[in-house]
């Protein structure tokens, strides 16, 4: 087991394309960390560079304390399981299992004893001796799975392991790794542009946007207070819900003045948006946050006048997307057994509790105290 | 019922359009290829010289049994064998460090390439000749180079120690570059991800190169030698252009034995019924290299 911990690392490619900027962060010995963030925001690329398969342009890599920005990916005894598995198609699962063990020059029956072991756990026995050419999808990802874990590495980094499964596999699949990640307490770091998984399996979440972090913390935490915008839109579908407003202060109150709405906002969140007063800024509503009926809104229930533009019915849930007087599009998640129909007039009632504010210059949240 | 009688007359329809495509292809591999070795095979049967031409006296396999009994065959055919093992092994070990390096090559990919790709363009008499010039005692560029590091002369096609070395040598030069493509193209061929999971691994290039290049690249390789081993087997220009077999018989490989065989001793049917023998043994090596590659 090992913690892992990169210090300003940057990556510049020859042609001078910058992949990662200035990236700190630490890793717990045994933790679960997510890196999360659109293609191309050099998630994969980190992942790559902790691996050894890539360079460090600069900064420093440490693993267990040590710098290891020179150290060959072999002797890092780190195991990465990749996107596409790249098993070694013309070896047997055994053989593909053994490989690493065999190169380690691990003594014949300690690496049959481990591939048992791993074969059982996985549920793989019964392929040892195939090709990954006659396997399917799920198959070869336990595979490229159990060939990570018959090594006993310091840490496991996963490349988008479930992106290449099916959905009803890949939620399988997923309750599987946290389960895995429960019983080994190793390192691992799984990157994903999913953000179910990234909400499911890590204990934190990295969030990375352009090469740069932009948000690490627990997934609730990030979910709860979204740094930006960026995060705020990126996590959780639909995504929040962001309206240019302005912050005013009335005889009766804070209010919030957006396009065909207005909201009053509760009295103890004054302080914290005192810096903003009578300026522009953008305001986020979750989708869960806005109700079909005024009770289900709470104590500050605020009504928003819209026209239902479509209904999305999920089953346990309807997502309706509508639109506001002002033209401003709102989603919002509501009961199954929902009254809308489609171009009607509704008025959705908005939980001012859980408003989020964000500057607009800078897309900043406006940090403020939770009521719950 | 209606359907499938539609849906087979639809087959045989298409089926027929496709007769109608290949038979001009059929009709001239039939006159090129098949007509010639129908001929051969049927005059291989008979007694027939080109002092009496003619199909009046039947032998059976006669010509066979001489051909078997022939010393000077056997010795041909023992000089090509050596002559297609040394000239494959050694264009395939500098084809594919060759190709190994290009694949790594970044820059000037291509200029490599077009430089390489030269011999192979030329036509293999001209090739015979320009190394002869090159290579003659007295006249040559080759003795004079040696010369000026007080070296040689070398009677690089008189020697009968010599020649058959030189003979190899010459034909490598024009046919590596063969080897060298296909084999980068094999190997450019190869998925990337195997590599950087060996790396992970612990493999060292060299490793890597053992366990997953060779392997990997075994039907690109199995291929290459095929084609490789059954051109080397044909050899017949450079022979004639270069030594006519000689000195001696030194050189004297199977195609150009027949040859001579057949238009200098004059006996076309003991010589159709060797090319007949070469004829088995080019199939019967392709035959084992096919099952080999196809049970990959």
């Amino acid at each position: 087991m090992a913690s892992i911990e990169l210090r300003s690392v940057s990556k510049i490619y020859d042609n001078g394309a910058r992949a990662v900027h200035n990236v700190s962060l630490e890793i717990a010995d045994g933790e679960f960390m997510i890196f999360l963030g659109p293609s191309g925001c050099g998630k994969s690329t980190t992942l790559r560079m902790i691996a050894g398969l890539e360079t460090i342009s600069s900064g420093d890599l440490l693993i267990d304390g040590a710098r290891v920005n020179d150290v060959d990916p072999a002797r890092r005894d780190i195991a990465i399981v990749f996107q596409n598995y790249a098993l070694y198609p013309h070896m047997s699962v055994r053989d593909n299992m053994a490989f690493g063990l065999k190169l380690r020059t691990v003594p014949a029956q300690e690496i049959a004893r481990r591939i048992d072991e791993i074969a059982e756990m996985l549920d793989v026995t019964h392929l040892l001796d195939r090709r990954p050419s006659q396997l399917s999808g799920g198959q070869r990802q336990r595979v490229a799975l159990g060939r990570a874990l018959v090594r006993e590495p310091r840490a496991f980094l996963l490349d988008e392991p479930l992106s290449n499964l099916d959905a009803k596999l890949r939620a399988v699949m997923r309750t599987e790794l946290i389960k895995l990640h429960r019983r080994l307490r190793t390192t691992m770091i799984h990157v994903t542009h999913d953000q179910v998984e990234a909400m499911t399996m890590g204990q934190r979440i990295c969030i990375m946007r352009d090469g740069e972090i932009v948000q690490v913390g627990a997934p609730l935490d990030v979910y709860r207070d979204p740094a930006d915008t960026f995060v705020a839109s990126f996590l959780a579908t639909p995504p929040m819900n962001l309206v240019p407003a302005r912050l005013e202060r009335r005889q009766d109150g804070l209010r919030l003045r957006a396009p065909g709405f207005e909201i009053a906002v509760p009295d103890s969140f004054g302080s914290a948006y005192a810096s903003h007063m009578e300026m522009e800024v953008i305001l986020g509503i979750r989708p869960e946050d806005l109700h079909e009926r005024e009770a289900d809104a709470g104590p500050n229930a605020q009504p928003i006048p819209v026209s239902i533009e479509t209904i999305e019915s999920l089953g346990p849930e309807t997502i309706l997307t509508t639109k506001t007087a002002g033209g401003s599009d709102l989603s919002a998640r509501v009961a199954d057994r929902s009254r809308a129909s489609v171009g009607a007039g509704q008025t959705l009632h908005f939980d001012a509790r859980h408003l989020h504010l964000f500057d607009k210059e800078t897309t900043k949240l406006l940090p403020r105290e939770h009521i719950l | 019922m209606g359907a499938v009688a539609a849906r087979s007359a639809i087959e045989r329809e298409d089926r027929r359009f496709g007769w109608m495509l290949m038979m001009p292809g059929i009709a001239l591999l039939a006159a090129v290829i098949g007509f010639p070795v129908i001929w051969a095979l049927n005059t291989s049967l008979f007694d027939y010289t080109l002092i009496m031409p003619g199909y009046d006296n039947f032998v059976g396999a006669d010509n066979y049994a001489r051909a078997f009994n022939d010393g000077e065959f056997i010795h041909a055919a023992k000089v090509t064998f050596f002559f297609v093992v040394a000239v494959v092994l050694i264009e395939f070990a500098i084809g594919f460090l060759v190709a190994l390096m290009l694949n790594d090559t970044q820059r000037g990919k291509n200029i490599y390439y077009l430089i390489l790709l030269c011999p192979l363009l030329m036509n293999p008499v001209v090739v015979g000749l320009i190394w002869r010039m090159f290579l003659h005692p007295t006249l040559g560029i080759v003795n004079y180079l040696l010369s000026t590091v007080s070296l040689g002369p070398v009677n690089w096609l008189g020697d009968a120690g010599i020649a058959f070395w030189t003979v190899v040598m010459v034909d490598i030069w024009h046919q590596v570059s063969f080897m060298i493509v296909l084999l980068l193209a094999g190997l450019s061929a190869l998925p990337k991800e195997p590599y950087e999971a060996a790396r992970v691994d612990g493999a060292s290039a060299l490793q890597s190169f053992w366990h997953i290049t060779l392997p990997l690249m075994r039907p690109v390789i199995v291929v290459t030698l095929l084609i490789r081993v059954i051109f080397a087997i044909k050899t017949y220009d450079i022979i004639y252009i270069m030594t006519r077999g000689g000195p001696g018989v030194a050189t004297d490989l199977v195609s150009y034995f027949i040859y001579r065989r057949a238009f200098v001793g004059l006996d076309l049917g003991e010589a159709c019924a060797m090319a007949g023998i070469l004829l088995v043994t080019v199939i019967a090596i392709t035959a084992y290299l096919h099952r080999s590659m196809r049970a990959l």
